[in-house]
């Protein structure tokens, strides 16, 4: 066997240096793990590439197994753009889902995204498709974890409860999450922790729910940011455009507030109750009767998956009467959908294809309402898979428009319903408001003691508001207009 | 006389025991004046695909003395080249020794007077003929201004026209390059050059000029270990040389040695040479060729033999016409050297 | 002075090379295409500018590193000029340190230039001087370090195809630091062992990726300068680790 027999000295080089080596590597392992907490930290958020791979091709992998997570995030939401432009919308939701695993502190990605599910899905008369709400929901749930110093996602999680769930009580909490962001030097809101608009939407969703002095409160800390913001920079036109529309703000609030409450005369509608405790009026009262809307529905299916919803309601024009055709057990599914949101939901931005939902408002004009409902051209939206289905017609004093809140309080305190069509709102979270006096009272005081509502057994401190409500339980048969819908389909708000 | 060799050879052994013991032993060598002395080197590679030992060179044994040119021939693949190479430490022998200068091979010291030319190298293309022999003398730590002394001093002594000096070897001639392969393995002024053909596939000016250069280092007291192809160039300027075949050492020693041997040419004449002395010229020397009636070449390989030859034919009445002694080229000497080894002869 | 002296050497013939100015001019291309980009998705301008820049000085300087120390041995072997270096008095640790260097200083030029035309750019559009960016490109060139010192060490005992592969196959490895980390607390011990094997031994590229956090200015680094001290000494053992091993390799090779 040849063997090379090397030079002395190379030899005695590598006698030396194989202990030196050993010292070194064990030192680059020790840094090692010195690093990794730190990285871990930085890394937090991002998902591992095993599942970011579900469906793509190798190309996209390749970057970000590079090191090119967030220039890969970047050139595929620009490429997002485009499908934005040419409509393509479906090819979207997987570049969303992929961008926000890639880089997930790409807050416009969060936002976008959320906005584009929730809006962007419509059946041909543009109604939206109410089933992509809960990955929306939940996408800008993860924005909200993986970046808890931006305040622009909860701002967005608030706005889409706001305007398009209408759900206020959820709005206000992303509201005031977005407003409770610790404040960082390097926003343009410092020494805030978010934009002063949050504050001017978080008290209009105060005014809706109800909780008025709650939005008189939130306006005045506006108003005192707005004045510091104003001081520090007197001819910001911005700053004193938007001081001046708080206060105007502010006023009407504590006009309609004590014109809805404190005014017996007002319009002849208001609930006349000093203190608006009333739910309806006690059996042999003589308090003069609140208003009768004195609601009539008929809803037929003159064509399968077809529909007319026509009828009366006393009311003043521009009220409008919301209407959602949906499978009996929606809500049901819907919660349980809400639980198991990050295996399927988040994954793939799933929605249950055999699901139906339609949400939609007829406006009153001469208390007469009229509106056909074509169901029958979308059937990737509406499959009618279901047996059993629920139709439901409400009119909702809190989304109404001021002009109605007006006659009827922010509660619907001056709502009846001859036909007893009204049922209570019973959202957990409606603080309890209390009269201010006059004008320029002092805002909410509650004393911290009363209990003046009481649901589910539990003391709450709040007003649930007065719907007027007419649910149908309907058979698919009936849908399709093989059956007719008759009046005895309607089932008592009791019985619910 | 004898008391005195003897004493000289004990004294002579004394100093020899007193030196190797000291740490310096091996300078003694430099005493000795070998240049390069190779002492059973060996290069054994195995073939990792047929799995069979290939024996690049085996068991060489050389001693080139110091001032001498030394050819040092061969075929393609004798094992010139990986000879050379383990000389200098580029590859690692798998049995013997080798010294340098005195220093075992390989040795980082010694290199600061060494040079090697290796056979076709490229260089850095890009650069110009100056920069390129002025990084080799920094590799010499060789500094300014002394540096730009000895580049010029090179260039020039290569004969390298000025104007090529600032212009990129990419575009030099095959005699160009060779030229400044030369002239960086001159730049350190060293003792013992490690030339590998340098004088191959040149127009025949170019072959004559650096055929001169290389044999003008002799004057300068340098050694030259000359690996070549080109016979007519080393029968010219080495003093002696070593032919190597498929690793084995065939023959050492001077030129003179090797092709003048002890061959004479005779050729006789006379009418009378036919009766029975042809017969017995060819039992004295075995190449006798008859060249008409009465003329006779042959060839003798010793004195006695041409003494009998002129015996046989002047008591034949014959006359000796010429007794030519014979030289032969360098080419015959190595063509014949490796054809005896194949058994070819 | 000997190994500076072939570093210089090494500089200029890499510089002179096609390949390397093909990869430094699509680098800078790529730069400069960051505001176009931006201009495509204007909200999130200045996030791509950013992020596009990061990632093309970082993919042009993973190429240039690659395509350019994977050649310096080799060439030198395969033009025989090797030869005429070892046989001067040129040990074969500073030859190896020479090429390194070489070849390091080779990627620092490309890296600087791609830096300064990026930061320069940031600057035109947002008026102020982006720190951060130069706290990402100097982190790129530490990574590269690393890189650098690994593609010398496989060009010790491979072929540049082979050692093409080799580099840019631990690189991707190295890069998936978070995976291999999570491996690592596998509560298989096969998996677990396996992942620290690949955690702790392999250069960790993926610790140097630190794009994320200064593109997006909420994401906080704590104690970023330790944290990027630690990395930058990190790169610098790991790199002498690789060289160390790179020079036992090439003391026993025969040229």
């Amino acid at each position: 066997m040849a063997t090379k027999r090397l030079p002395d000295d190379l030899q005695n080089r590598r006698k030396k240096a194989v202990p030196i080596l050993i010292v070194l590597y064990a030192l680059t392992m020790f840094l090692q793990a010195q690093i990794d907490p730190r990285v871990r930290e930085l890394r937090s958020g991002e998902q591992g590439l095993e599942s970011t791979s579900g469906g793509l091709g190798g190309e996209f992998l390749l970057l970000p197994l590079l090191g090119f997570r967030e220039a890969a995030a970047g050139l595929l939401w620009v490429r997002c753009d485009e499908f934005f432009h040419s409509g393509d919308y479906d090819a979207i939701l997987p570049l969303v889902r992929l961008i926000t695993w890639l880089d997930p502190h790409a807050e416009n990605v969060f936002i976008t995204g959320a906005w584009h599910l929730a809006y962007n899905f419509t059946d041909s008369t543009e109604r939206s498709d109410r089933r992509y709400i809960v990955p929306s929901q939940e996408l800008l749930k993860e924005g909200v974890r993986n970046n808890p110093r931006i305040p622009d996602i909860n701002f967005e999680l608030g706005w889409q409860n706001y305007d398009k769930v209408k759900d206020y009580s959820a709005a206000a909490a992303a509201f005031t999450a977005a407003i409770n962001t610790r404040a960082w030097k390097g926003s343009d809101d410092f020494p805030y922790g978010a934009p002063l608009k949050t504050h001017h939407i978080l008290a209009h969703t105060y005014a809706k729910q109800g909780r008025i002095p709650e939005a008189i409160a939130e306006w005045r800390r506006a108003l005192a940011r707005s004045a510091e913001q104003l001081a520090r920079d007197p001819r910001n036109f911005t700053y004193i455009s938007l001081n001046a529309a708080e206060k105007n703000n502010i006023k009407e609030l504590f006009q309609r507030y004590h014109d809805r409450y404190t005014d017996h005369d007002h319009e002849k509608s208001v609930n006349p109750t000093k203190y608006p405790f009333v739910i309806a009026p006690p059996k042999g009262s003589n308090i003069p009767k609140p208003w009768d809307v004195n609601l009539h529905v008929k809803f037929e299916a003159p064509r399968p998956k077809v529909f007319k919803m026509s009828g009366t309601m006393n009311i003043a024009d521009g009220a409008r009467l919301e209407v959602r055709i949906s499978d009996w057990d929606y809500d049901a599914r819907d919660m349980k959908r809400r639980d198991v949101v990050s295996k399927e939901i988040l994954q793939k931005f799933k929605v249950e294809e055999d699901q139906t939902i339609l949400m939609d408002t007829a406006s009153v004009r001469k208390n007469r309402f009229e509106k056909e409902l074509d169901m029958s051209k979308d059937p990737r939206m509406y499959s009618f898979a279901a047996d059993t289905y629920k139709v439901i017609f409400t009119f909702n004093i809190r989304t109404t428009s001021p002009h109605i809140q007006d006659r009827h309080g922010y509660s619907g305190e001056g709502l009846m319903d001859v036909k007893e069509h009204i049922v209570l709102d019973r959202h957990i979270d409606l603080l309890g408001t209390k009269m201010i006096e006059g004008q320029d009272g002092e805002g909410p005081v509650w004393d911290g003691k009363s209990v003046p509502w009481l649901i589910d057994g539990k003391g709450v401190y709040g007003q649930p508001a007065r719907l007027v409500r007419v649910t149908y339980k309907l058979s698919r048969k009936q849908l399709l207009g093989l059956e007719p819908i008759t009046n005895k389909d309607v089932v008592p708000n009791d019985a619910l | 006389m004898s008391d005195l060799y003897s004493e000289v050879v004990r004294g002579s052994v004394t100093v020899w025991v007193f030196f190797s013991t000291l740490p310096l032993g091996k300078e003694v060598h430099i005493l000795m004046a070998s240049a390069i002395k190779i002492d059973g080197l060996t290069k054994k590679y195995i073939d990792v695909w047929q799995k069979q030992e290939v024996i690049a060179v085996n068991d060489l044994n050389l001693d080139v003395q110091e001032g001498e040119i030394f050819g040092f021939l061969g075929r393609n693949g004798a094992g010139k080249t990986t000879t050379i190479k383990m000389l200098l430490g580029l590859i690692f022998p798998t049995g013997g020794d080798a010294t340098i200068l005195g220093k075992p091979m390989g040795d980082n010291s010694v290199k600061q007077s060494l040079a090697y030319l290796p056979e076709e190298t490229y260089f850095y293309d890009s650069m110009t003929g100056w920069d390129l022999i002025d990084y080799y003398g920094r590799l010499f730590k060789i500094p300014q201004p002394e540096r730009a002394r000895r580049v010029q001093q090179c260039l020039e002594k290569v004969r390298l026209q000025p104007d090529a000096w600032r212009r990129a070897v990419r575009g030099y001639s095959k005699g160009m390059r060779q030229r400044i392969g030369i002239a960086q393995a001159l730049i350190n002024d060293p003792k013992l050059l490690f030339l590998d053909e340098p004088t191959s596939g040149l127009d025949p000016i170019a072959h004559a000029e650096l055929r001169d250069i290389v044999g003008s280092l002799k004057d300068e007291g340098k050694t030259v270990f000359l690996s070549s192809h080109q016979l007519a160039d080393v029968e010219l300027i080495c003093s002696r040389i070593a032919i190597i075949h498929k690793g084995k050492l065939l023959t050492t020693g001077t030129i003179k040695e090797l092709v003048e041997g002890e061959r004479t040419e005779i050729v006789a004449q006379g009418s009378a040479l036919h009766n029975g002395v042809f017969a017995k010229l060819k039992s004295i020397v075995p190449s006798v060729s008859i060249e008409g009636e009465d003329r006779v070449r042959l060839i003798s390989t010793s004195a006695e033999e041409i003494n009998a030859v002129i015996d046989l034919v002047r008591g034949a009445q014959g006359q000796i016409v010429a007794v030519v002694p014979q030289k032969r080229t360098l080419e015959d000497v190595f063509v014949e050297t490796i054809r005896r080894e194949e058994g070819e002869i | 002075m000997i190994p500076l002296a072939i570093a210089n050497q090494t500089v200029r013939e890499a510089m002179r090379r096609r390949v390397m100015w093909i990869f430094l001019i699509s680098g800078l291309f790529l730069i400069a295409m960051g505001p176009v980009f931006g201009f495509l998705s204007p909200k999130d301008s200045q996030t791509v500018l950013r992020s596009l820049g990061l990632a093309a000085i970082l993919l042009a300087g993973l190429f240039i590193t690659i395509v350019t120390c994977i050649y310096l041995i080799p060439v030198e072997i395969e033009r025989r000029t090797i030869y005429t270096v070892l046989s001067k008095p040129v040990q074969r640790y500073q030859f190896v340190l020479g090429k390194f260097l070489g070849g390091f200083a080779t990627v620092f030029i490309n890296i600087a230039a791609m830096g300064i035309v990026f930061l320069v750019l940031i600057y035109t559009q947002e008026h102020k001087v982006p720190m951060d960016m130069l706290l990402g490109v100097v982190m790129t060139f530490f990574q590269m370090l690393l890189l650098a010192a690994l593609s010398i060490f496989f060009s010790t005992f491979t072929t540049p195809v082979v050692n093409f592969f080799l580099s840019f196959g631990v690189f991707m490895v190295g890069n998936l630091s978070s995976v291999t980390d999570s491996l690592a607390s596998n509560p298989n011990p096969l998996v677990s062992n396996a992942g620290k094997i690949v955690h702790y031994l392999l250069p960790n590229f993926g610790n140097f990726n630190i794009q994320n956090s200064i593109i997006h200015p909420t994401i906080e680094i704590k104690n970023q300068e330790v944290f990027m001290m630690q990395n930058i000494i990190y790169a610098i053992v790991y790199s002498l680790v690789l060289l160390t091993l790179a020079v036992l390799i090439f003391d026993r090779r025969e040229v």
